[in-house]
């Protein structure tokens, strides 16, 4: 059982999807970015190094300027997403990382730098994304 | 130095005929064996393996600006003397260079999906009529996309120099992606009781054909007009996915074509930084490009198929469905706006065509 957020259930998660080889084909494979995640008022950073998120790690607000890009929502939307994971195994129809962007008039992803290079790496990067969340369904969360 | 190992490598001695043994054979030269720009290279993988982006060093990693050689030299090779010019149109960096191709053509090979086994053809299910042919309908003018993204693509890689590999390459798996993409989307039509429906008006597409001029310019309407509309279009068909196998391959596909963006996007960036005269050419191809994107967004077919798509069917066509058709038009709008600010094109929303601006924005068929 692990809290979110906290560094402990991003390392949760993060074993999951490190060891599961079905995560890795099919579209994913090895994915290399820096990944800021923003809920409510606390601020993560996951490395994501060939097959694996190598690291998670508790940032300030002013270290999203070293994230290719960041997704940020407030904590209730990320527990709606996450429940639906938890409820259906993966992300279904609105609470996909691709439909959240799309939905929300101020998206889900973004960036301090508007680097769009780097911002664009939530699209190159999707299916790697979303099966890293899509993993959170196999841990017992709390919040 | 050969080890013990290597030696058992060596073919047997033949056994040869007297009449073989008296065939004279001439000494070898092996003069070629000390000719090298550059010898002892050895390169390390890192943490990503062995990549092709690692493997420019020392003189192998000298990209030169105007590339004269018009063989097939591979760079960092001696070039042959006395070889016939190839009809090499494109020999300036400046002309086609984008700095990411060779991380992206890692990507490309890595992140390969293939629609025969990747996506689990066995979660589709029967779909009302209207439905399915409006799936099947938008599908035919995806495959249609693709059939000239290969098309276009491939027309212009053989008019790069050889010099600029790390960007043929890249290039090349495009042209793979936008055949998978044909073969997807050909699979959907084909597999659910449906068939392919309408080709589309073609207005960009013939655009993108005729582009003769430069692959600046070509690049400038594959990627802010058509790949950038594409891509949205995607994204909007896989938030209203009827099943996991059309999600599937929205999802690869998303990827897929965010490569080709980024390399357009890349390139454009690094043709404007370093010839800023390309801009008046870049912003004429936009103008072009737009009023054909006009022409093609007033033939009702794709835009009803979508709506009945994004609708649930006939009846929510006509208002959430159309709804949801412009929602899209406006996401495309600002994301090319956002390239271009990017890009530092001078673009305002005024002059986006009227079609892509909400509040002038009328099409066939609206009160």
């Amino acid at each position: 059982m692990a809290k979110f957020p906290s560094v402990a259930w991003f390392d949760a998660v993060r074993d999951i999807y490190n060891t599961d080889d079905e995560l890795r084909g099919a579209g994913s494979g090895t994915c290399n970015c820096t990944l800021g995640v923003q809920v409510g008022r606390e601020f993560f950073q996951l490395t994501f190094e060939g097959f694996e998120c190598s690291a998670a790690e508790k940032i300030t607000k002013g270290k999203l300027d070293d994230c290719d890009f960041y997704l940020h929502m407030p904590a209730k939307d990320w527990r709606t997403m996450l429940s639906n994971i938890r409820q259906n195994g993966h992300a279904t129809y609105n609470q996909t990382l691709n439909t959240l962007d799309l939905d929300r008039p101020e998206g889900l992803s973004t960036s301090t730098h508007n680097d769009q290079y780097r911002e664009d790496m939530f699209f190159r990067y999707n299916q790697t994304l979303q099966f890293f969340f899509n993993a959170s369904a196999r841990i017992n969360t709390t919040y | 130095m050969a080890s013990k190992r290597d030696a058992k490598r060596v073919r047997p001695a033949l056994t040869l005929s007297k009449e073989d043994l008296e065939v004279e054979v001439p000494e070898p030269r092996l003069n070629w064996m000390n000719q090298w720009r550059e010898w002892g290279v050895r390169v390390k993988p890192g943490p990503k393996g062995l990549t092709l982006g690692s493997l420019n060093v020392g003189i192998y990693g000298e990209i030169p600006t105007q590339w004269l050689d018009r063989s097939r030299n591979p760079r960092g090779a001696i070039g042959a003397t006395g070889t016939p010019p190839v009809a090499i149109q494109l020999r300036d960096k400046v002309d086609l260079w984008a700095p990411c191709a060779a991380d992206l053509y890692e990507e490309a090979i890595q992140r390969r999906w293939a629609p025969a086994t990747d996506v689990d053809w066995s979660q589709l299910h029967p779909l009302p009529d209207d439905i399915e042919r409006a799936i099947c309908q938008v599908c035919t003018e995806l495959c249609q996309y693709a059939i000239i993204d290969v098309e276009l693509i491939t027309s212009w890689q053989h008019q790069m120099a050889y010099g600029y590999h790390e960007v043929k390459q890249f290039l090349a798996t495009t042209s793979l992606d936008a055949t998978r993409r044909h073969e997807a989307f050909r699979k959907r039509a084909l597999s659910n009781g449906g068939g392919l429906g309408y080709e589309g008006p073609c207005q960009v597409s013939r655009l993108l054909l005729e582009s003769r001029g430069g692959w600046t310019e070509t690049v400038t309407g594959l990627v802010l007009i058509r790949g950038l509309f594409t891509q949205v279009m995607i994204r909007y068909l896989n938030r209203f996915a009827y099943s996991g196998v059309e999600r599937k391959i929205y999802e690869c596909v998303t990827q897929d074509l965010a490569r080709l963006l980024t390399y357009g996007l890349e390139h454009l960036k690094f043709a404007l930084a370093h010839a800023p005269d390309k801009l008046g050419s870049i912003a004429s191809t936009l103008f072009i490009g737009f009023r054909s994107l006009s022409r093609d967004l007033r033939d009702p077919v794709l835009r009803e198929a979508l709506a009945i798509i994004f609708g649930g069917g006939i009846a929510g066509a006509r208002t959430e469905g159309m709804y949801v058709v412009y929602e899209m038009l406006d996401e495309f709008a600002a994301e090319f706006m956002q390239a271009s600010k990017y890009l530092r094109l001078p673009v305002t929303e005024e002059q986006l065509p009227t079609i892509l601006r909400k509040d002038t924005r009328k099409m066939p068929g609206d009160e």
